[in-house]
């Protein structure tokens, strides 16, 4: 038992890989501090320390501030609406459709998730256009035509929203539906011996048996919709105005677009490091405990 | 004695020959160009084969869109990668290039034989930083008011000269949602909205820095402008407060719009049969006054990292000369491409003036005398433009209502810019 304990095995496994580990995210972590602590621009070849000054600024800038709010927002409503569209959906199919059907519509269902998300974006930014795209035209029969989904500010991040939560839910729901497939069919007869609704049956007795895997889809969601860059980029650059600018997106404009202010879009993504690691660690806690 | 000379003169020759052959051909086997894809470089790519035949060089055109290739470009050039040889510049980014010492004076590596002269006078003043050529031009231009010819005709309405007159006329041909009376560019970007309220803001007299160094776009002239640009906004297609220039250009040939004030290059397009459903029903006219024309130009330049060695800035120099040249303007005219000219021999020339529309050439004329560089001729230019265009589309979107405040903040960031720059100074 002793020779088990003091034997140094596991440290020599477990050296290298944690060395790789260390280079990969310290490297480009101490880099990122180092950058937002200058005043390094792209189009100057000198730099010099500046200390906070990058983070002072940032404090009392509305863009900054009002990314953080859209980032809320687009965490927020891609999160719930597709887990929400995802469940939706795979029970409906669970409960309405054979397994034969199910399967087909699986395959339908995860077309697209495989999109690529930049060509997604334009498919849809072109079905939006008010004046030339089809979600216009179809809404001209019920005289609701002619609406500028991408240019107007109360529309435009649920607009986005909706091409995020139509790749991921509809894939979700495929998740959600074979996870169904797999559970036992005794809990569910009984309740309906019971007379539960069918409701009844999905709320009470079967998704609170799926309550590991939804969270541990949640939480990848989460994740996901942190990296939706392209999809934003392509259908509104950040506009109307403001409006669905979002953290990357504004350090992505300072830093690489056409101000060049590296240092400042560095000071960016280090906040955001410390705000998303923290979150995700709170979020990580809780999660354990509704697995339990 | 002689014939000894003459044999040691002779064996000299034949041992120096090779070195002399090699600096004369200065063989570079690839150039990597990052470009924005134009229809003069469509035509350009089909003979780029011959090119190499020619000069034993290889070129590769890698083609980004407009704000990506900037970004790209400032990219490789700000971290000294040196990937590409060549770049597409344009006349918001030449003074940031140019005095960062990114890109070269051209003249030393432009073979005199393609006659830089040549160019017009608009094109090459837009090429240049502190009276310096960088880029050769290979797409530029004007604006032009566009305008439905049907439409005026119709409702007896003559050719606006004055701000005022369009106005009027934009008013009474505004019937949504059949026929919209204005399209403009109101997307974020300082060659996109701020680009086309430029020609409002120095109409109205605005300055973009005043005499104590900073801003001036938030000034009186600055809020009239942006006011009268907005007023205008609701005579337009749903979304034009987020439209890019395609965008605008194409609810235009598509039948939609009345008046539009777009960059002359795009008359060409209105004439496609293929792609244009008003083939001779578009006028082309002078901005009405006091508006001026945009002058712009886009063209190659020598990117400094990417040449390091003389060998390489002369094989640049020389494909940079090669595909701005005559024969290459020549070959986009009997390719249909109308829009891609920047030398007087190209108008002067026969196949322009038989082939080109009569009105497009009579409007060409027209602008020459108004056409100027709005925009602020600045290294802080991206930077400064790019947040004001964020600004104005706030404006134009209606997520802020208070003009004057919108530029006071835009005007305070780029005083803050001016004064970081200054530090450095």
């Amino acid at each position: 038992m002793n020779k088990r304990h003091s034997s140094s095995l596991p440290y020599v496994f477990l050296l290298p890989p944690m060395l790789i580990l260390a280079v990969l995210a310290l490297v480009p972590t101490i880099g990122a501090i180092y950058l937002a602590l200058r005043d390094r621009m792209l189009q100057y070849a000198d730099s010099h320390f500046v200390w906070f000054e990058n983070f002072s600024r940032l404090a009392a800038d509305r863009r900054f501030l009002n990314a953080i709010k859209v980032s809320a927002q687009w965490e927020a409503v891609t999160v719930i609406g597709t887990l929400v569209v995802g469940v939706l959906l795979a029970v409906w199919l669970f409960e309405k459709t054979s397994p034969r059907t199910r399967n087909l519509l699986s395959v339908l269902l995860i077309i697209p998730v495989l999109l690529p998300r930049v060509s997604a974006a334009f498919l849809w930014k072109f079905m939006f256009s008010p004046l030339l795209g089809i979600v216009s035209w179809l809404l001209g029969f019920v005289g609701l035509g002619n609406i500028a989904f991408l240019s107007d500010p109360g529309l435009a991040l649920l607009a986005v929203a909706f091409v995020d939560i139509w790749q991921w839910g509809l894939f979700f729901a495929v998740i959600v539906l074979k996870l169904l497939e797999t559970l036992p069919p005794e809990p569910l007869e009984a309740a309906r011996i019971d007379y539960a609704r069918s409701w009844e049956v999905y709320a009470l007795v079967a998704l609170p048996m799926l309550r590991a895997p939804l969270v541990s889809l949640a939480l990848i969601k989460m994740i996901e919709s942190l990296r939706s860059f392209d999809l934003i980029y392509v259908m509104t650059k950040g506009g109307p105005g403001i409006a669905t600018e979002t953290l990357d997106m504004y350090a992505y404009s300072q830093g690489i677009g056409l101000s060049g202010d590296i240092s400042y879009a560095s000071a960016m993504a280090v906040l955001m490091m410390v705000l998303t690691t923290a979150l995700f660690t709170i979020i990580w806690k809780r999660a354990k405990k509704w697995q339990e | 004695m002689n014939k000894l000379a003459y044999a040691g003169a002779l064996a000299g020759l034949v041992f120096l020959m090779p070195v002399a052959s090699a600096a004369d051909s200065c063989s570079v086997p690839q150039l990597k160009v990052l470009a924005q894809k134009t229809l003069g470089l469509t035509t350009l790519e089909k003979s780029l084969a011959d090119y190499r035949k020619a000069s034993g060089t290889q070129v590769d055109l890698v083609y980004f869109g407009e704000n990506d290739r900037r970004g790209k470009s400032r990219l490789d050039a700000s971290t000294k990668a040196g990937a590409y040889q060549v770049y597409y510049v344009d006349e918001a980014n030449v003074a940031e290039f140019a005095a960062a010492g990114w890109i070269l004076p051209l003249l030393k590596y432009y073979p005199k034989e393609y006659d830089y002269n040549d160019f017009l006078p608009g094109r090459r003043s837009v090429a240049s930083y502190k009276d310096v050529a960088y880029f050769a031009p290979l797409y530029g231009g004007g604006d032009f008011l566009y305008y439905r010819k049907d439409l005026l005709d119709k409702a007896h309405i003559a050719v606006p000269k004055t701000l005022e007159e369009l106005q009027a006329a934009i008013k009474k041909l505004n019937n949504p949602p059949a026929v919209y009376g204005w399209v403009a560019r109101g997307q974020r970007g300082s060659g996109m909205n701020v680009w086309r309220w430029s020609p409002f803001f120095t109409a109205m007299g605005g300055e973009w820095v005043g005499k104590d160094g900073k801003a001036g776009f938030n000034s009186a002239a600055g809020v009239k402008a942006t006011q009268t640009y907005m007023d205008l906004l609701k005579y337009t297609p749903p979304g034009t407060a987020t439209y890019d220039w395609s965008n605008a250009v194409e609810s235009f040939r598509a039948g939609k719009v009345a008046f539009m004030i777009e960059s002359t290059p795009f008359a060409d397009w209105m004439e496609d049969p293929t792609k244009s459903s008003v083939v001779g029903k578009v006028g082309y006219a002078r901005p009405p006054a006091p508006l001026s024309s945009a002058g712009f130009g886009h063209g190659f330049a020598i990117a400094a990292y990417g040449s390091k060695d003389e060998c390489t800035r002369q094989a640049a120099g020389k494909f940079i000369a090669w595909a701005s040249g005559k024969e290459q303007e020549q070959a986009r005219l009997k390719d249909g491409v109308f829009s891609d000219y920047n030398r007087s021999s190209t108008i002067g020339s026969p196949y322009f003036q038989q082939h080109v529309q009569p009105g497009i050439v009579a409007g060409l004329n027209a602008i020459t005398d108004t056409t100027r560089l709005n925009i602020w001729s600045s290294p802080l230019w991206p930077q400064v433009g790019d947040n004001l265009g964020v600004v104005l589309e706030e404006l134009f979107t209606g997520t802020r209502t208070d003009v004057k405040a919108a530029l006071d903040d835009a005007a305070k960031y780029t005083d803050a810019v001016i004064a970081r720059a200054g530090r450095r100074n």
